[in-house]
């Protein structure tokens, strides 16, 4: 049954025209993808990757409409299957409403992308990166349905600061979060004994602060975000006390060429309760990654980014508290709307991506991995 | 045909060759000599550059004057790409993938874009606000031209 749906969600992409559809003012647009992963020994990211696996599926279409010079209203379906993670539900991604009082000064309501490093708001949207997986430890995959979007509000606005200090850009933010009942975070709690039926959640407020240096294509910025967690099952509970997320970041596009990077830190305590047995989980996150990239030609892409996260607060030594990959890349685009991507992992450590119902036997601290991607957007 | 009367046909088939080069690289350049057009509502008659890059990619809605700003493309073409080159500094794939991110995102509406330069024409012409771009070949009596400045 899931299968079929994303089939017929794929169907129902594909069967648009091969443009951009405009309907009466409203703006459709969509993209689908279908995804590969091999990996030399562990099981990756809840698929059967050790004996190659196709479970990885995306889709999501948008519908938006420009009532008035200054006000635009929108909604983005998303689906996905990845592994034991997502399924059949169509998700609301975003849907706001988004009033533009001038160039320096909108607000958006509804459910709201959050914006977070470099990727955040946008790491769902395949179609415009050159990589198959983000850098993992800033923007995991299994994960991203907790901080993609909030319900709630946001002000945002575009400062031009001349012509010798470049351009500002701004945004804040303040709502309700929900951890993803098909996500990673409650797959590997369940794996633990501890399930949910609703989902657990809390208050989110932040802001991202992102400049435009006067240096053409050169872009620098800083996130912070502020978050709690609390939810209950019949087994126990889960709690977390507001905690602190930074990110500072900096890309660099000149011709041909694109360098990035970010540096983020999450420190949080994790509380869970089984009955009387309380469980601490400290977590003192450091996460970075630099990338860069080369356009070889107009359809041809190459690039290599190394991703680094850290537990602090554990003992660093054991592949269970860290997590290096090292990747290249490459994307072809076909025409204007099909792509295809190819990427090679070399893993090292196993704090990230990896599940104990996946890999029963136990996980190897190091695994190379092979993926690849066909994409469609419009 | 004497060896005279030869050589005479050969030089006047590489003269006509040439001039057929000629023409042909003229009026290429002519073609891609990109105007920038105006619903004739919109009250300036020079934009800068800055200003209509940040036009194009989504960061400003307004000309300098306050009005509104609606800008519209062409699907493809070399006319296309040279706008894009000269006054975005991007390439159509950069330039389709701002856009994708500001759609998927929820922070923009990709600007209406056009199979031909008629019909982007009789769009702007009826669309209050409306900015494009043709070659300096199409006609433009249903429009205004703006010029660009540093």
């Amino acid at each position: 049954m899931p299968r079929r749906t994303l089939l017929l969600l794929y169907l129902c992409i594909c069967a648009v025209s091969m443009q951009a559809q405009d309907l009466a003012g409203i703006e459709i647009h969509g993209f689908a993808t279908q995804g590969f992963l091999f990996s030399s020994h562990n099981n990756y990211l809840s698929m059967q990757s050790s004996a190659g696996s196709l479970q990885w599926t995306d889709g999501a279409v948008s519908f938006t409409d420009s009532l008035t010079d200054n006000l635009r209203v929108g909604i983005q379906l998303h689906m996905y299957q990845l592994g034991e993670l997502g399924g059949p539900n169509v998700q609301v991604d975003w849907a706001s409403g988004d009033y533009r009082v001038n160039d320096r000064l909108g607000f958006r309501a509804g459910k709201v992308k959050t914006p977070l490093g470099l990727f955040n708001d946008s790491q769902d949207v395949d179609a415009i990166f050159l990589w198959i997986l983000l850098p993992q430890s800033c923007y995991p995959v299994d994960n991203k349905s907790f901080y993609l979007s909030h319900v709630g509000g946001e002000v945002y606005g575009n400062l031009t600061l001349g012509d010798r200090a470049g351009k500002l850009q701004y945004r804040g933010y303040a709502g309700q979060v929900y951890l993803d009942l098909t996500g990673g975070y409650l797959k590997e709690s369940a794996d633990q004994g501890l399930v949910f039926t609703s989902a657990p959640g809390g208050k989110v407020y932040g802001g991202d602060l992102r400049w435009q240096a006067p240096l053409k294509g050169l872009t620098i910025g800083s996130s912070a975000l502020v978050q709690a967690v609390d939810g209950k099952g019949p087994e126990g509970t889960d709690h977390v006390s507001p905690y602190f997320v930074s990110a500072e970041y900096a890309q660099f596009e000149k011709g041909k060429f694109y360098f990035a990077g970010e540096y983020r830190r999450s420190p949080l305590n994790v509380i869970l309760t089984f009955g009387p047995a309380v469980i601490p989980i400290p977590l003192d996150v450091r996460s970075w990654f630099v990338m860069g990239s080369y356009r070889l030609g107009k359809k041809f892409q190459v690039g290599a980014y190394y991703s680094h996260d850290v537990n602090k607060a554990l003992d660093t030594n054991l592949p269970a508290n860290y997590s290096k990959d090292w990747v290249a890349s490459g994307r072809y685009d076909f025409n204007s709307y099909f792509y295809g991507k190819i990427e090679g992992h070399f893993l090292h450590g196993t704090g990230l991506g990896y599940y104990d119902s996946t890999n029963p036997n136990g996980l190897k601290p190091n695994s190379n991995m092979l993926a690849a991607k066909i994409g469609f957007s419009f | 045909m004497s060896y005279a009367q030869k050589v005479q046909a050969m030089s006047l088939i590489r003269g006509l060759v040439l001039l057929l080069g000629v023409v042909s690289c003229w009026s290429t350049a002519i073609a891609q000599d990109v105007v920038l057009i105006a619903n004739k509502s919109v009250q300036i008659t020079e934009i800068k550059d800055a200003d209509l890059r940040a036009i194009f990619k989504g960061e400003k809605t307004r000309f300098a004057d306050g009005s509104h700003a609606v800008p519209v493309t062409l699907k493809g073409g070399p006319v296309h790409e040279v706008f894009l080159r000269n006054h975005l500094g991007s390439s159509p794939d950069e330039f389709r993938a701002q856009w994708r991110k500001a759609v998927f995102t929820g922070q923009g509406a990709m600007p209406r874009a056009f199979d031909s330069e008629s019909a982007l024409i009789e769009y702007v012409a009826a669309t209050p606000g409306a900015v494009g771009y043709v070659s300096r070949m199409s006609p433009q009596e249903k429009v205004k031209t703006i010029s660009v400045t540093k």
